[in-house]
């Protein structure tokens, strides 16, 4: 059988692992328009020169030869023909599959801004092709923008800084990582980025970007009538699964691939895992789902049950925090709200009849792996005679006796 | 597999497990030379105490399906295919903590001193006589078997 996959990042690569490991004598095929594997997490660390292209890396150096995998790097699929099961790459190649995995990730966007499209300095920073483009840009720029505070701007921020460039970071929103912090949590970060150098411009949205004669944007005009210079923009403004080569092929989409529980699409012997179905947009679900749609593609029937997406941990300047679950509720949704803090700690937990929504632990995080346990599993705590922020995973202690491995005993 | 397998009714909470695993991996210390103090000693292993169940061991399992492994987004952690044990490499770590968030059983943590690694139980692998916290038990409530994957 010949198993082709298009995309080489977490859920291409733990779909090949998964195959090769299962069923060695499985021809794989990975098609990536990148030169490298790389992990996007660490892009941050490859642009403020903490680490090579070669040290942003998430597989062994012989990984593909070792592993018997055929890689095809510098290339994009352009089409897709269902019945004659074969994809088209740019350079005009048909290659068949007997299944194919889609993990074509995301691609950022660039809002329909005035300006902004049309200059030649505006960055994402989704790949490593992004970062070595910004790498250069960073040799003589001076004054960065970056465009969204969410986690991708915010590495794109700590980069920067760490270059030494005067980076001013733009904000719809009233905070900083808004999907992930609450305004207490948001505040400790900006704050340090601040202490380093930066400068965030909060409650406010770019609406014009003056473009000079060479066609670089060098001016950024806000809504509140401020005006930022820029040597280089960066836009972390959102992603959008990427999926164009799909048109025209029968494969049922929306703004993402659509899967059932199998990973599989509408169309047989096709399936989808990773960013581009839409599911969930972080790493360890991404490499669980390759890793199912792999198990699948090899006949096996096993469902993709860990939907559970709102989940994060964020680590700046040495201040690390998890955040997990529902932690701005709106007043109409009734939660109770628990807070503690001392002077290196911040923690907050959102209760409901008992259930736990939501966490954020901002210092210490050491064991809190079992947070996610009982949000996901919407596990009763009332019933547990303690202050929840002692809740460990010895209050659901259970073993298995043969294997000796955990189990939650809820 | 190898694992340490744990008899939590005859734990008796005394930690010589903790105090063996900090000293495992201070280098050239033993049982009455380990710095306790040292920014950098850290345990692996815990024991939780519940005034209705007693003491209650928490050691790493390296899980047969490690989500601390399939959280890692740097390559740093990997189930060794040969042993069964969640292998780390602190070289390679970026410290984003997805595992510390992934792992139910909130075994794993970030160093306390610069928060730019992860303290996670290599079970000894260096060590002839196998994991040390075992050896250091004098009641026999961890000890390692062989179990099948």
């Amino acid at each position: 059988m010949k198993i082709v996959i298009i995309g080489a990042s977490a859920a291409g690569i733990s779909a090949a692992k998964t195959i090769k490991t299962s069923e060695p004598d499985t021809e794989v095929v990975i098609i990536s328009k990148e030169d490298s594997v790389h992990s996007r997490c660490m892009l941050h660390k490859f642009l403020g020169h903490e680490r090579d292209a070669k040290g942003i890396s998430f597989i062994a150096d012989n990984f593909f030869e070792s592993s018997g995998i055929t890689w095809l790097n510098n290339t994009t699929v352009i089409g897709l023909d269902a019945q004659k099961k074969t994809v088209k790459t740019h350079d005009n190649q048909d290659i068949s599959y007997d299944k194919l995995l889609i993990a074509t990730g995301a691609s950022y966007f660039i809002p329909p801004i005035p300006g902004l499209r049309e200059s030649k300095n505006v960055y994402g920073f989704r790949d490593l092709k992004d970062a070595q483009l910004l790498d250069n840009e960073c040799n003589t720029a001076q004054n960065a923008v970056v465009i969204g505070a969410g986690l991708v701007g915010m590495d794109a921020a700590v980069a920067m800084l760490e270059r030494g460039l005067k980076v001013t970071v733009i904000e719809m929103t009233q905070a900083v990582m808004s999907l992930q912090l609450d305004q207490k949590s948001a505040q400790a970060y900006q704050q340090l980025f601040e202490e380093h150098g930066a400068e965030f411009i909060l409650n406010d949205k770019v609406v014009s970007v003056d473009v000079d004669e060479v066609g670089r944007g060098k001016t950024i005009h806000l809504a509140s009538g401020k005006a930022v210079p820029a040597d280089v923009i960066v836009i972390a403004a959102g992603v959008r699964p990427a999926f164009n080569f799909t048109e025209g092929s029968g494969i049922d989409t929306n703004h993402a691939i659509l899967v059932g529980d199998d990973l599989k699409t509408n169309i047989d012997d096709i399936y989808a895992a990773g960013d581009v179905t839409g599911i969930a947009g972080i790493w360890p679900n991404a490499m669980k789902q390759g890793r199912i749609a792999a198990i699948n593609m090899l006949g096996e029937k096993l469902l993709y049950e860990d939907r559970y997406a709102l989940k994060n941990t964020v680590n700046f300047y040495g201040l690390t925090t998890l955040s997990l679950g529902n932690i701005n509720p709106e007043p109409e949704e009734n939660c109770e709200i628990l807070m503690r803090e001392d002077r290196y700690n911040y923690q907050k937990v959102v209760l409901k009849k008992g259930v736990v929504q939501g966490v954020i632990i901002q210092g210490n995080i050491g064991g809190t792996g079992f947070w996610q346990y009982l949000i996901k599993n919407k596990i009763d705590v009332s019933g547990i005679n303690k202050d929840v922020f002692s809740l460990s995973y010895a209050d659901f202690y259970d073993q298995d006796q043969n294997t000796g491995e955990y189990r939650y005993a809820v | 597999m190898k694992r340490i397998i744990i008899d939590r009714e005859k734990c008796d909470g005394c930690l010589n497990c903790n105090i063996a695993c900090i000293s495992a991996h201070e280098e050239g210390s033993n049982f009455y030379t380990v710095n306790m103090q040292s920014p950098e000693a850290e345990t692996r292993n815990f024991i939780k105490f519940d005034a209705q169940k007693g003491y209650l061991p928490i050691f790493c399992r390296h899980c047969d399906e490690p989500e601390c492994v399939l959280s890692c987004m740097s390559g740093a952690l990997e189930k060794d295919p040969l042993t069964g044990h969640v292998q780390y490499d602190e070289s390679k770590c970026a410290a984003c903590y997805m595992c510390v968030m992934n792992c139910p059983y909130g075994v794993l943590k970030p160093d306390k001193q610069t928060r730019t690694k992860v303290i996670k139980c290599d079970f000894c692998e260096d060590k002839p006589d196998g994991p040390s916290c075992v050896k250091a038990c004098p009641k026999k409530a961890i000890e390692v078997k062989e179990v099948s994957l």
